[in-house]
């Protein structure tokens, strides 16, 4: 790491400050009253997610039942759960006996609560899932096209554990390519949403998660892993490549993080790929040396000599990086507080910027300040909306995408598909993600906290 | 350092590239070490090495060409000397006093976490134990010195118990005297580490009988105890043939204290030697075993087969089946039985299978060939009676058996019943939670179980009823660590005992009550 990668300045003006303040305000005032689908109350799943913020016991057993019911296989195996589950819960929560709380698992009412809490479940998950198959997703990929917002599709599916399965894993990559390349460029809103933006040289966009295409991935078999996932992968980005489809590599833990980031240069560094457009990684900023690993990024992308795409997120894994490092009394990889990781985003932010030349910065969250700053900062280097883009989670909050795609910027939904089984791990981390204490679409939409507040600028705690 | 608590030493992060390879570094000077035939294992008595005419040659399991080290064997006149020399050191090593004995723990913990990437490579050409496994296996062994060095602490001070005016009570423990530890191969470093400083912090003089097959690295170990500070007629320790010097140790009037781990059989036997009181001893003797198990872990219906599959793999096959918490029956419900089924074949006809030096290997030789021929007998006439669902391929080279998968398994089958030590797992199918408890509590044994579900209600019936003296819900059912998960079973799997739990020093000690009466002449201190 050399000087000459440090940003141009280690804090920014107060006057930008205000700029960025400002500017946040004007996308609050877009959303107006506006609520994700998630937190309308209207719905079941608005019900559940206000009863889930104010009742912990609640959530934790909504979630679970949640979780288990895809392996459900009939309405006694329903009824029964959801008395395990809610009756203690039923007690405070009177809607919940409307729902079946409490109904004899044998007798014909139980039919009727399954039917209905499945029903309930399968409407809540499709606010966040697209489709259980390509095919199936195409509506979905169509509208938000048509609302101006672009897509990268992720592939849901259960671990993979053995070589059978990550073979059907590989398939499902393929086969989504092969209906996606074949029917998106047919619409009309296939054409790019900004002319000349590099996110928007293909409509067809897929995410990959690397360590599903091995069954027996692991840093200890290090070595055969990069090689058969560098395998696997440059199958996909070869026929990725035919049809003009663009890649994101996902992170994942830090146990499998350092293979991901060497599969990903072993790839697309090749000569093979010199010319593909802007293949894309992740960055998580609540990892202490993500710094590190962008300029890592910095340099793969000169010696590259073509730009990469770097997704700048806050982490998906930090619960699970938690427990780990605390079971095991390692050092944990993550900042523990919430607050260090935004403003460790804050920073990344800019040295994405800076560099712009190499990079396409994308910028995957949900926090209103995170992205007005991203927002500021690249007006502040003179960046146009058509050198980076914004990134959020499908289903999660579209009055926040449509507010910063009406300001003029790129803003790209990461687009789950898959079956309800694996769905639904999906569908609880994001639950979870919207209730938690820390959650900035909470604060927002539920809690209603100042915006003043909302917009305040995050310094490192630890 | 009485206030000193007790933390896990923790186990490498080998997602860390500098870690692996310095582990590997590790691996490689022990391998140029053996090939220079620089581990020679002798019996220690007197704090001196003892040269013995009698020989044998410790294997690596994996490539049994490779000679790891030789081991000189110790017979019943060395046995004889050792007790003696013990005899002597007792009354010197019980007025050490405990607080220098827990010392010589923590000094011992610390001598082993720096030396314990060697060690641990040590274990993967002696015992064949994969690279996690192995340092696994060191940090247990550390976590045992400091765990009860530091329990020792707090046992060791008199205690004043109801205080009556005009008299004292007090409740303090003694050491019970003599200690003979016969420990097993399967975790070479760990449990002949924890059984021997148990015995020794408690201030029992102790005679380590290592397994013959890892006794190169019992004897690392040994050189490390005195290393640590414990008086040289304190300690010995005697590599010896089980049959004959293990024999004469659990029936010598001299001991008292036996403290075994390894087969029922074997278990058994030493109990009925040790309940026998021969001429000139005047005591009872304490034997507490650790035997085996065969373990169950239940698949419930609406358990996660992502979790239950991984987590089944690893209990079953880590480290090739041969610990005694491995899961050998699988039990599941209803309709989760074909699915949990079929991904388990899958994923277990993918596991690397190879020579422990490598890192990616996860499927480990048995220990020696006598394992090995035995086991393959048991799968050769399990294969005539029950259906074989699935067999992995092993090679040719070193005692391997392959993973081995039986289905639809009759409860009452030599299958369900015994423990086989190996990677071959028997699974079938219940039609109900209750039912599968019940054909899981079907065995002699109750080591360790596992359920897979998320109906809080099974799981708590599973807490009530599930017979296992370590239960796991919803992950694998070996690892157990320190302090955090005392292990150790009942029926016929143990005494009781639990290895890294708060009352397993109890069973070195005799509590000893003292009452003085503190008025004399009609006239008591406390009440001037």
């Amino acid at each position: 790491m050399t000087q000459a990668h440090v940003p141009s300045s280690s804090t920014v003006s107060d006057s930008f400050q205000t700029e960025v303040v400002s500017f946040g305000k004007q996308i609050f005032q877009q959303l107006g009253k506006e609520q994700p689908g998630a937190f309308n109350k209207n719905f079941w799943s608005g019900r559940i997610m206000e009863w889930s913020m104010t009742q912990k016991d609640f959530k934790t057993n909504m979630f679970r039942l949640v979780d288990v019911l895809p392996s459900l296989r009939n309405s006694e195996a329903i009824a029964t759960h959801v008395n395990e589950y809610l009756s203690d819960a039923a007690k405070n929560i009177h809607g919940l006996v409307e729902w079946g709380v409490n109904v004899d698992p044998k007798g014909l009412r139980a039919k009727v609560t399954a039917l209905m809490v499945k029903q309930s479940v399968k409407q809540m998950a499709s606010q966040f899932i697209a489709g259980e198959t390509p095919e199936g997703s195409l509506k979905q990929i169509r509208r938000l096209r048509k609302l101006q917002l672009a897509c990268t599709v992720d592939l849901l599916g259960e671990y993979c554990l053995s070589e059978k399965e990550a073979q059907e894993y590989l398939k499902r990559y393929m086969d989504a390519l092969v209906v996606f390349s074949r029917e998106i460029p047919k619409w009309k809103e296939s054409e790019p949403l900004i002319p000349g933006h590099p996110g928007e040289s293909s409509a067809v966009c897929i995410s990959v998660k690397l360590s599903a295409l091995y069954s027996q991935c692991s840093s200890l078999n290090a070595k055969r892993s990069v090689e058969i996932l560098s395998e696997r992968l440059f199958t996909i980005a070869r026929y990725a490549q035919q049809h003009g489809a663009l890649i994101y590599c996902d992170a994942e833990d830090t146990a499998h993080n350092p293979m991901i980031y060497q599969v990903f240069q072993n790839v697309f560094g090749d000569s093979e790929f010199r010319n593909f457009p802007y293949p894309g990684i992740v960055l998580q900023a609540y990892l202490k040396d993500s710094e590190a690993r962008l300029y890592e990024l910095l340099e793969f992308a000169k010696t590259r000599g073509a730009p990469i795409a770097v997704r700048l997120v806050k982490g998906a894994y930090w619960d699970m990086e938690t427990v780990l490092s605390q079971q095991n009394n390692w050092e944990s990889p993550v900042f523990s507080k919430k607050e260090s990781s935004d403003a460790n985003y804050e920073k990344l932010t800019r040295i994405l910027l800076e560099n712009q030349q190499h990079f396409l910065p994308a910028f995957g969250s949900h926090n209103v300040r995170s992205l007005s700053f991203a927002c500021c900062y690249a007006k502040h280097l003179g960046l146009t909306p058509a050198d980076f883009e914004l990134q959020m989670l499908y289903g999660m909050a579209e009055p926040i995408a449509r507010a910063f795609q009406k300001q003029g910027y790129l803003v790209r939904l990461y687009v789950p598909l898959g079956e309800l089984l694996p769905g639904m791990g999906y569908l609880v981390r994001r639950l979870l993600e919207n209730t938690s204490n820390e959650s900035f679409l909470r604060h927002t939409f539920f809690d209603s906290n100042e915006i003043e507040t909302l917009l305040a600028e995050p310094t490192f705690k630890g | 350092m009485s206030d000193r608590t007790f933390q896990n030493e923790s186990p490498l992060d080998f997602s860390i590239a500098s870690h692996r390879d310095d582990f590997n570094g590790a691996v490689g000077l022990v391998r140029k070490r053996i090939e220079q035939r620089e581990y020679v294992a002798k019996p220690i008595v007197e704090g001196r090495r003892r040269d013995c005419s009698e020989q044998i040659s410790s294997l690596d399991p994996a490539a049994p060409s490779r000679i790891v080290g030789t081991v000189h064997l110790a017979d019943t006149h060395l046995a004889q000397e050792a007790l003696d020399s013990l005899a002597t050191g007792a009354r010197i090593f019980n007025e050490m006093g405990y607080e220098k004995r827990a010392h010589c723990l923590l000094r011992l913990g610390d001598l082993m976490a720096r030396r314990r990437n060697e060690l641990a490579a040590l274990m993967i050409y002696e015992a064949g134990k994969p690279w996690k496994e192995a340092d696994a296996d060191v940090c247990e062994a550390i976590d045992f010195c400091r765990y009860y060095a530091i329990e020792m602490l707090k046992l060791g001070p008199p205690r004043q118990l109801m205080q009556v005016t005009g008299e004292t009570n007090y409740y303090f423990y003694r050491p019970r005297g003599l200690g003979v530890v016969i420990a097993p191969w399967n975790f070479p470093l760990a449990i002949p580490c924890g059984m021997t400083v148990a015995s020794l912090v408690t201030g029992n003089p102790t005679i380590l009988k290592p397994a013959e097959q890892t006794s190169v690295i019992a004897s690392e170990f040994a050189a490390l105890v005195l290393e640590a500070g414990v008086p040289p007629n304190a300690f010995a320790f005697l590599p010896a043939l089980g049959e004959s010097v293990g024999k004469f140790l659990v029936e010598s009037p001299q001991v008292h204290v036996i403290c075994f781990t390894g087969s029922r059989d074997v278990g058994l036997q030493i109990l009925r030697a040790g309940a026998t009181v021969p001429a000139g001893q005047n005591h009872v003797k304490r034997v507490i075993t650790e035997m085996g198990g065969k373990n169950a872990a239940i698949i419930d219906e609406d358990a996660d087969l992502d979790e239950a599959v991984k987590g089944v793999l690893y209990s079953a096959f880590g480290f090739a089946g041969q610990k005694c918490s491995a899961c050998s029956r699988v039990i599941a419900v209803g309709d989760s039985y074909e699915p949990f089924l079929s991904r388990l074949c899958d994923a277990t006809g993918d596991l690397l299978v190879g020579h422990p030096e490598d890192p990616a290997t996860f499927l480990n030789p048995l220990i020696d060939q006598t394992s090995q021929e035995r086991v393959l007998r048991e799968i050769a006439d399990a294969r005539g009676v029950h259906t074989l669902a699935f067999q992995g391929e092993v090679p040719s080279e070193g005692f391997y058996v392959p993973a081995t998968i039986f289905r639809d398994v009759e409860t009452r089958s030599r299958l369900w019943q015994e423990e086989l030590f190996a990677p071959v797992l028997a699974c079938r199918q219940a039609s109900n939670f209750l039912e599968a408890i019940e054909m899981a509590n079907n065995t002699q044994y109750a080591l360790t179980g596992g359920v897979f579900s998320r109906s809080p209600k099974n799981i708590e019936y599973a807490y009530q009823h599930f017979e296992a003296g370590n239960l796991y819900i919803n992950r694998s059912t070996t690892g157990a660590i320190v302090c955090r998960q005392p292990f150790g079973g009942y029926r016929l799997s143990g005494i009781g005992s639990k290895a890294g739990g708060p009352d397993y020093l109890l069973q070195f000690v005799d509590p000893r009550t003292v009452t003085e009466n503190s008025m004399r002449r009609g006239f008591t201190p406390e009440l001037v």
